[in-house]
């Protein structure tokens, strides 16, 4: 059983990357994230220029475990990365510069600076939903290409391009990318978002619009990895809301060869990267699979167009005993009027039944399964 | 006081007081120690000249800029000096007033200087100019581009591109009558700026009125008198689009004088975003320069140039930075969101 990935040309010891964000912001902390066993750590975005990044208050969450950002960029002047690009790999492991500028030869420079400073690759971080335009600079498929062409001819270390899925067509977008040379994707940046408001003073809960990650943004996460992962043949790396090794797995069998993870090690602390690596040896050998690469993709066979899904008469059936008398989750989300309780008797009335699948996933205790209608 | 005496109290030799003040890592750190203490009891400052001979280097680098008093080169010295005083070095700023023999006094001098390195910021210069201060082996980087020139180091912006967003955007906000005030003709930074409000004049299908440009000294003062020029036509222009900041900030004061309401009765758009554009009331839509910025990476690219001293052949690096239309108030748009994002 074995962990290690080669994700463009690197060979990481495991496919868990620590994405760019405060949580990396300086040398002492990506060296943290190594030792804490990630598979490598991208810096926080770096520009040529620093800009006002600390406003106060900048971070909000809610109760679905999503998380809105309104910290712009590193803090650490360009040069002064090369410090912390020495203490960030003084126990070794693999660093990642996310750079930022807003033309090829901006971008180019930055990239090649930071090469010059000992990162292992550049991740081009063009695709942030705040401090740029309203469009945000990886949706313009000739930009795109231009920049990555000219930052790949310019530097010898891989260039990964980190893409937004706040894009009308990401796969297009995608192939601009591959067209330009880049050794990787990574996707999907943040998603532009306003948490909430204060209805008492009749604010938002941030002054301004911001990023959006956590668990809630998961799922288009892994519909941009498909996209990308069938649009081109680059390696891609998947991001958004991994909070667990399922979700690991989630990625890679969409396509991912490697992941990244931001929110959940800023809740719950640099450790929990091996809380999630623990898992995920324990499963793959549970499961006797021998390396990440041999079910890379494996998900994306089961993707199909509509006219290729077979329509089945399938019917819910209630196979486990409802054991909560005054739930009615079942009966009151069904579409159909299908579904009948009486205190811990639930009945489906294969009549009205159409086998949409919700209630399976609605009941807590997953009492229902689709069945063939016989 | 001398290198000699202080070596004598110290009981080590010249050298080692060479190495502790040129290159203390060589020295170890009791030596080290004891050299700077008895340094400090005898109250002895290294003649820096004399130790710019001996290393071969001033530890100075020079900038150069046509006009200290206009903000946007303020802006890019701070540049230059964030980044030399992280290497211990110091700026020599000379001040060229758009006068090219003056640039080319102040050039002799650095040469007889030994400066390290040299900045030119919209510099006059031509290649064979920049040639012979290269042969001097001096380390050069411009700043601004000059069309004539190849084959530099060269940080510079596209003035064509932002003037012409500039005229677009009021193009597209429905003025009929725009007028332009604009600096000194003969700098070829004007002239692409008004290259680039033709071509957004152009683009929409209309025709650019030439009584509209005016043209003055890049001051307040010329911005105010530029405007009362304009203000007194008979046709008043409903938008002025002015070259530089300072040419707007002169010409809302002349508006203000003539008690007309920006952008009600006259709209303003500047050019450069100095800081003072946000304050200024109403505050002023401009085209936003990366300045500072420009600064930053000019001297990063001069020190890179004067780090390579095993000569390595260096690929003279074209650096383009984007200028963006930065829209406030003082244009009159209704339009809050691309305030927030642009």
């Amino acid at each position: 059983m074995d962990l290690s990935v080669d994700f463009m040309g690197i060979k990481l010891k495991n496919p868990v990357i620590i994405a760019a964000g405060p949580w990396t912001r300086n040398g002492e902390m990506i060296k943290k994230a190594i030792q804490a066993g990630a598979g490598a750590v991208v810096t926080e975005t770096i520009l040529s220029e620093l800009r006002p990044t600390n406003i106060r208050p900048r971070l909000t969450s809610n109760s679905s475990g999503g998380v809105q950002n309104i910290r712009l960029y590193s803090e650490i002047e360009l040069d002064e990365w090369e410090d912390e690009i020495a203490i960030a790999k003084s126990s070794g492991g693999v660093v990642i510069a996310n750079v930022l500028g807003h033309t090829p030869s901006e971008m180019a420079y930055i990239a090649s600076r930071l090469e010059k400073f000992g990162a292992d690759a550049i991740e081009l971080g063009i695709a942030s939903p705040h401090g740029g335009g309203i469009e945000v600079l990886a949706s313009d498929s000739q930009k795109i290409y231009e920049i990555t062409q000219k930052v790949s001819d310019s530097v010898k270390i891989p260039v990964m391009v980190k893409m937004s899925q706040g894009v009308t067509n990401i796969a297009k977008l995608a192939r601009s990318v591959e067209k330009g040379g880049a050794s990787a994707i990574s996707a999907i940046n943040t998603i532009r978002s306003i948490l909430g408001v204060d209805i008492n003073t009749g604010k938002p809960f941030l002054p301004t619009y911001g990023g959006y990650s956590g668990a809630p943004i998961r799922p288009i996460g892994l519909a941009a990895v498909a996209t990308i992962a069938q649009a081109t043949r680059l390696p891609v790396c998947g991001i958004g809301g991994i909070e667990t090794f399922e979700n690991v797995l989630e990625y890679i069998m969409l396509g991912a060869s490697a992941v990244q993870i931001g929110t959940a090690v800023m809740l719950n602390g640099y450790e929990y990267i091996n809380t999630i690596l623990t898992d995920l040896s324990s499963w793959m050998e549970k499961n006797n699979i021998q390396s990440i690469d041999s079910i890379k993709g494996k998900a994306l066979h089961s993707l199909k167009s509509f006219e290729e899904i077979e329509i089945e008469p399938l019917e819910s059936n209630v196979y486990k005993k409802c054991l909560r008398e005054s739930c009615k989750d079942c009966v009151s989300s069904c579409l159909y009027s299908a579904i009948h309780k009486n205190l811990q008797e639930v009945y489906v009335d294969p009549e009205k039944c159409t086998g949409c699948g919700l209630c399976i996933s609605r009941c807590p205790d997953r009492n229902f399964r689709l069945i063939l209608k016989v | 006081m001398n290198i000699r005496t202080v070596a004598k109290k110290a009981g080590v030799s010249v050298a080692t007081i060479s190495r502790v003040l040129n290159h203390p890592d060589s020295v170890s750190d009791a030596t080290k120690e004891h050299v700077l203490c008895v340094m400090k009891e005898l109250s002895y400052t290294p003649n820096w000249f004399a130790r710019g001979l001996n290393l071969n280097k001033t530890g100075v680098i020079a900038l150069v800029v046509p006009d200290i008093l206009n903000p946007v080169y303020t802006q890019i010295a701070k540049g230059v000096e964030d980044v030399a005083r992280q290497r211990n070095y110091n700026i020599l700023l000379c001040n060229t007033e758009d006068d090219e023999y003056k640039e080319r006094d102040y050039i002799e001098m650095f040469i007889s200087r030994r400066i390290d390195g040299l900045i030119l910021s919209s510099s006059f210069l031509k290649g064979e100019d920049l040639n012979g201060i290269k042969s001097q082996g001096i380390p050069l980087v411009l700043i601004g581009r000059n069309k004539e020139i190849q084959g530099e180091n060269i940080v510079y912006t596209d003035f064509k591109a932002g003037a012409y967003e500039a005229t677009k955007h009021l193009l597209e906000l429905g003025y009929a009558s725009i007028a332009v005030i604009i600096g000194p003709k003969l700098h070829p930074e004007n002239e692409e700026k008004l290259e680039g409000v033709e071509l957004a004049f152009a683009e929409a299908g209309r025709s650019f009125d030439k009584k509209y440009i005016v043209e003055c000294n890049n001051t307040i003062e010329g911005g105010m008198l530029g405007a009362r020029k304009l203000l007194s036509f008979d046709q008043k222009p409903q938008a002025i689009f002015t070259f530089s900041d300072i040419l707007a900030f002169g010409a809302m004061e002349t508006i203000k004088a003539d008690n007309l309401r920006i952008p009600e009765d006259v709209a303003l758009v500047g050019f450069d975003n100095i800081r003072m554009s946000s304050i200024v009331e109403p505050k002023l839509t401009t085209v936003s320069q990366p300045v500072h910025k420009m600064g930053l990476i000019a001297a990063r690219l001069l020190f890179d140039i004067m780090d390579n001293k095993d000569g390595e052949d260096m690929i003279p690096q074209q650096i383009y930075l984007e200028s963006k239309l930065k829209i406030r108030k003082s244009c009159g748009h209704m339009d809050r969101l691309s305030e927030i994002f642009d």
